[in-house]
């Protein structure tokens, strides 16, 4: 039966409905649709990215990515968004056990990561706009306040979800739509560390280069 | 605020105020008439016929995938026909305005539309056209065939496929909505910059133009999210990749299309949106801007949206053409491959629709090659449609005509684009209107295509066909039409014409377009007849009543079902043996429709979530295109709580017992009394798509 | 839809993860990122090679990140994930590429290219 040919029949034990078919499995479902919205949400970054590509140069006599990034906050804004997945990527491993304080807390540790990372990124879009440098300036600036703002709004809606989280985990335990959740919520927040990682390439090191 | 707007902003009501509603235009006040007179008559007509509740109740906060596909459907026609209208009174505008000694009437100069106006009506026919009309008919017909064709009993999302079809709505709503309140954009349905720039665009048109399709698109790509999934994970047992029907797969590789390039779209869009608000510098002139950034981010998707247009059409194509051919596809794998490589292909051409940019012979070089390249797959589906037909034994029913129709229209258009993937060629004709024919037949194959698709699963959705005398009226006046208005622009593409022109200045192409106004007449008479053909259909219902195999000889998995289609899709999932599934069971006398053991269903529940989330969303657009600061912002916090609340609900299903199917399932084995002209019989289950009475008690509306 | 309500937690995507996966996927993504931050921030590498290192390292980290944090292989868990993955990629490196390509000819060309 791995044909794709119409099955040869035998008159009498042709089965016409499968009364027995338990269908799809409801988690598998809903984290295939999640991974696509996820490739649709890469598509996204890709156009603002490209935006970037063609619009880096253009500082209008204003300041250029050499005058604006700054590597080593940078850096540290790459170690929170790393330690916040792996402490995210922790309270998954504790959702296998079913350790619900154990899921609870780590979903927390993710939180205050993700949130020392947003800080850090608008204390330097502050400090920057307080210099004058605003997206309004150039081109180049609008662009590269888009791209990482852009992340960072992903981000605080990835630290909301986190917070509805925790909420449904301590009212409702892990029935299944609430691991669902949860396995989605992975998929986001780890690929908001696969974004940064262009972003700090090809956007605060190639600023620099 | 960062932008320098024109005209009064107020903190409570943003740019609103009473001068913005066109009480001194008189085209519009009487389209405000005639959009009022026909809410007056649906108003009517439902208290009349006392279906409130019924509507409130079972079509409102529906996620049945057939009823929100026939939803879908509704707004698409509503909205083609407003598009239809815009059409005409391009057409004769043109025809009016030749000739510097041309009359001039209600305040134009030339004809009777002046400049300001003109625009908005090809912005908004464009805008509607595609987004609003063609791509809510064909997203409703893969809502309501794909599921039935892989053997599901939903899509996999339900309630995100709702959510889908009320943000369409949405942008709809928005769209319709800026004819009475404000401006349309006056730039194109592409809105290139730096026209569409506040400087160069200082009111709300463009705005309401960005929002209605973010907020469109946004429905769209939930829309493909749901099928892809769909087909993946819900095919019924021994339903295998290669034994799906081709409109399955078209429908597929088409949505493949929406999630890769929709996004880019929403991107292009976005930064257009923080240009005109926030002051940015993306696309502007000046400051650092570039102006062709947009052209290229806007055709990387605009190039796979037609593609998104066009697939689902050839897979409708693919369903009806064997049907009335009585033989099965030709070609079966190649049609599969041709419609993926497609999808891939469609990928690397976006360029040629700026050939005249201004790069390099390399470059340019690379698309034309491309362009070329991915009409060999159409090649290969049209070669397939013809064997398909070679020796079949044809009948020329209504589907079958607009196949063949679309399948003419698809010869002109893919000729014509192989001539503009020419650069040399395309220098010449880019932006005439030989460019505006050229699409048309392309838009010509397409509509045809999707009223074929219409007319073909009508008897399955409804239970009866729709009238056969008055539906091929409508194909051949529309033919007609469609030959007469674009051959003649052909022409004129070659003697100079440009596109988007509200006046005329060459006399001696009066003539021609004299010729074009025949054919729109012609449109004109098509749209008739298509009025007339539903009246006389829902008149006589009673004696057009289909049966399961509404056309006699239906191949695919869909017309395996009672006509029309029980809500719960099938009473036991079937079990599938090979592709074409249903001829295959014909061929073994293996027809009947009623299993012999039931099992309970488990249904999601009605939900009035979707449709609010469409109508905040709705307020979140109104209120940027506006810039009312503190509306938005409450819309949306309103989505996002109304999002999270919704995701703390445990029931949204309910179980209909195995001995209720049974029940239902056994009343269509009763003889059917003689009933023409009457009233459908009490014995008979009302649970099909439009008549759904005997829901069961337990089909409570969740939240 | 199943009606036998299995635990959730056996699910296989529930099972995929593994603390020594993402401790290994921590601590190679961010080695790599210093790596990079190392070799533009010492000047080590001209501007033109400096931009093949860090793009290369980049791809290593997703490569990482797609490995241990993904669990992107072809089990059949993981499966369409991983196909829809492979086949968004080559979309990216269209648009970026062939857009990157078309600006810079354009630029070469023309006088009002939109360089500020």
């Amino acid at each position: 039966m791995s044909s794709n040919e119409a099955e040869t029949e035998d008159a009498g034990s042709i089965v016409l409905w499968n009364d027995a078919h338990p269908g799809p499995d409801m988690i598998s479902t809903r984290t295939l649709g999640f991974w696509l919205y996820m490739l649709t949400d890469a598509m996204l970054f890709a156009s603002i990215f490209t935006a970037y590509a063609i619009l880096w140069h253009n500082n209008a006599g204003g300041p250029g990515a050499e005058q604006v990034v700054h590597l080593v906050p940078a850096f540290v804004e790459t170690a929170l968004v790393f330690a916040s997945v792996f402490a995210f990527g922790i309270a998954m491993a504790a959702l296998k056990r079913g350790r619900q304080g154990s899921v609870v807390r780590w979903i927390g540790v993710a939180f205050l990561l993700g949130a020392g990372f947003l800080g850090m990124e608008i204390h330097e879009f502050a400090a920057l706009a307080q210099q004058g440098i605003v997206p309004e300036r150039s081109g180049f600036l609008s662009s590269y306040y888009t791209l990482v703002l852009t992340h960072g709004l992903h981000m605080l809606f990835g630290l909301l979800w986190m917070a509805v989280m925790v909420a449904q985990v301590l009212r409702q335990g892990f029935t299944e739509g609430v691991v669902y959740r949860l396995l989605n919520l992975r998929i986001f927040w780890h690929f908001q560390a696969l974004i940064w990682v262009f972003i700090f390439t090809f956007v605060y090191l190639q600023g620099k280069l | 605020m960062l932008v320098h707007l024109q005209g009064p902003w107020s903190p409570l009501i943003g740019r609103l105020s009473l001068h913005q509603i066109p009480y001194h235009n008189p085209i519009i006040l009487g389209a405000f008439a005639f959009a009022v007179a026909i809410g007056l008559a649906l108003f009517a007509g439902v208290t009349y016929t006392r279906s409130w509740r019924y509507l409130w109740r079972e079509w409102l906060p529906s996620v049945d995938h057939k009823k929100i596909g026939v939803m879908y459907i509704l707004v698409g026609l509503v909205m083609m026909f407003r598009g239809f209208i815009d059409a005409v009174m391009i057409r004769t505008q043109q025809l009016m305005a030749v000739g510097p000694k041309s009359a001039g009437h209600l305040e134009a100069l030339h004809g009777y539309i002046p400049p300001f106006h003109f625009d908005q009506i090809y912005s908004s026919h464009g805008t509607i056209m595609l987004i609003f009309a063609v791509t809510p008919i064909l997203v409703g017909l893969m809502n309501i065939v794909v599921p039935l064709q892989i053997g599901a009993r939903d899509m996999a999302y339900p309630y995100l496929n709702a959510l889908g079809l009320w943000l369409t709505t949405a942008g709809a709503a928005l769209v319709m909505l800026s004819l009475y309140l404000g401006d349309f954009s006056h730039d194109g349905w592409i809105g290139l910059t730096p026209l569409t720039e506040l400087p160069y665009s200082p009111g709300v048109g463009v705005d309401y133009w960005l929002w209605a399709i973010q907020i469109g698109s946004v429905g769209t790509t939930l829309g493909a999210i749901n099928i892809i999934a769909t087909i993946i994970k819900m095919r019924a047992p021994g339903m295998k990749w290669l034994r799906m029907p081709v409109f399955t797969w078209c429908a597929m590789a088409t949505n493949l299309i929406v999630i890769s390039a929709f996004p880019v779209l929403a991107g292009a869009l976005f930064l257009l949106a923080l240009d005109r608000y926030l002051g940015t510098h993306f696309y502007t002139a000046a400051l650092g801007g570039n102006v062709m950034l947009y052209t290229d981010l806007f055709w990387v998707w605009g190039h796979p949206e037609v593609y998104f247009l066009v697939l689902p059409a050839f897979g409708i194509m693919s369903e009806v053409i064997p049907t009335f051919s009585r033989k099965p596809l030709f070609g079966y794998t190649t049609m599969v491959l041709a419609a993926l490589g497609i999808s891939g292909v469609s990928w690397s051409v976006w360029m040629h629709h700026f050939f005249v940019m201004g790069a390099g012979p390399d470059v340019i070089a690379f698309f034309s090659m491309s362009s070329m390249a991915v009409g060999i797959f159409t090649g290969v589906k049209v070669f397939n449609w013809a064997f398909t037909m070679y020796r079949g034994r044809l009948r020329f029913d209504t589907p079958m005509l607009w196949a063949i129709g679309a399948l003419s229209f698809l010869f002109i258009g893919g000729l014509t684009g192989m001539m503009l993937a020419m650069p040399a060629i395309d220098y010449q004709v880019h932006n005439s209107v030989f460019l505006i024919a050229h699409f048309h037949s392309w838009l010509m194959t397409i509509s045809f295509a999707a009223l074929g698709g219409i007319s073909y699963w009508f008897p399955k959705v409804f239970g009866f066909k729709l009238d056969e005398a008055s539906g091929k009226r409508v194909v051949w006046f529309w033919i007609a039409g469609a030959i007469i208005v674009f051959t003649p622009m052909y022409i004129l593409g070659f003697m100079g014409m440009t596109r988007r022109l509200d006046y005329v200045s060459h006399s001696s192409w009066y003539p021609l377009l004299v010729a074009e106004q025949v054919g729109i007449g012609l449109f004109c008479v098509a749209a008739y007849y298509q009025f007339k053909q539903l009246y006389v259909s829902i008149r006589d219902r009673h004696s057009n009543r289909a049966e399961a195999d509404a056309w006699g000889s239906t191949r695919t998995l869909e017309w395996m079902t009672h006509s029309p289609v029980p809500f719960y899709n099938f009473a036991v999932i079937p079990q599938i043996h090979a592709r074409d599934e249903w001829a295959w069971r014909k061929e073994r006398g293996l027809t009947r429709l009623v299993p012999d053991r039931f099992q309970d269903i488990h249904l999601p529940k009605n939900t009035y979530v979707p449709a609010v989330l469409g109508a905040v969303a709705f307020m979140f657009g109104f209120a940027m295109v506006w810039r009312i600061w503190w509306l938005a912002a409450c819309a949306l916090l309103a989505l996002i709580g109304v999002v999270v609340w919704r995701s703390f609900h445990k029931d949204t299903g309910y179980v209909i017992t195995a001995a209720e199917v049974e029940r239902m399932e056994r009343a269509y084995l009763e003889p059917e009394p003689d009933a023409i002209g009457e009233e459908a019989p009490v014995g008979e289950p009302a649970a099909g798509v439009v008549a759904s009475t005997r829901m069961p008690s337990r089909q409570s509306v969740g939240g | 839809m199943s009606h036998q309500q299995p635990n959730p937690l056996d699910h296989p995507e529930v099972r995929l993860a593994s603390t020594r996966g993402y401790l290994t996927g921590f601590l190679l993504s961010l080695a790599l990122m210093g790596l990079s931050f190392g070799l533009v921030a010492t000047h080590a590498l001209s501007q033109f090679y400096g931009r093949v290192a860090i793009s290369t390292i980049a791809l290593l980290g997703v490569l990482a990140q797609t490995h241990f944090l993904f669990h992107l292989d072809w089990s059949e868990t993981q499966r369409w994930h991983t196909l829809g993955f492979w086949l968004t990629v080559p979309l990216l490196v269209l648009l970026l590429g062939l857009s990157i390509w078309m600006f810079h000819s354009l630029d070469a060309r023309a006088v009002m290219s939109g360089m500020g």
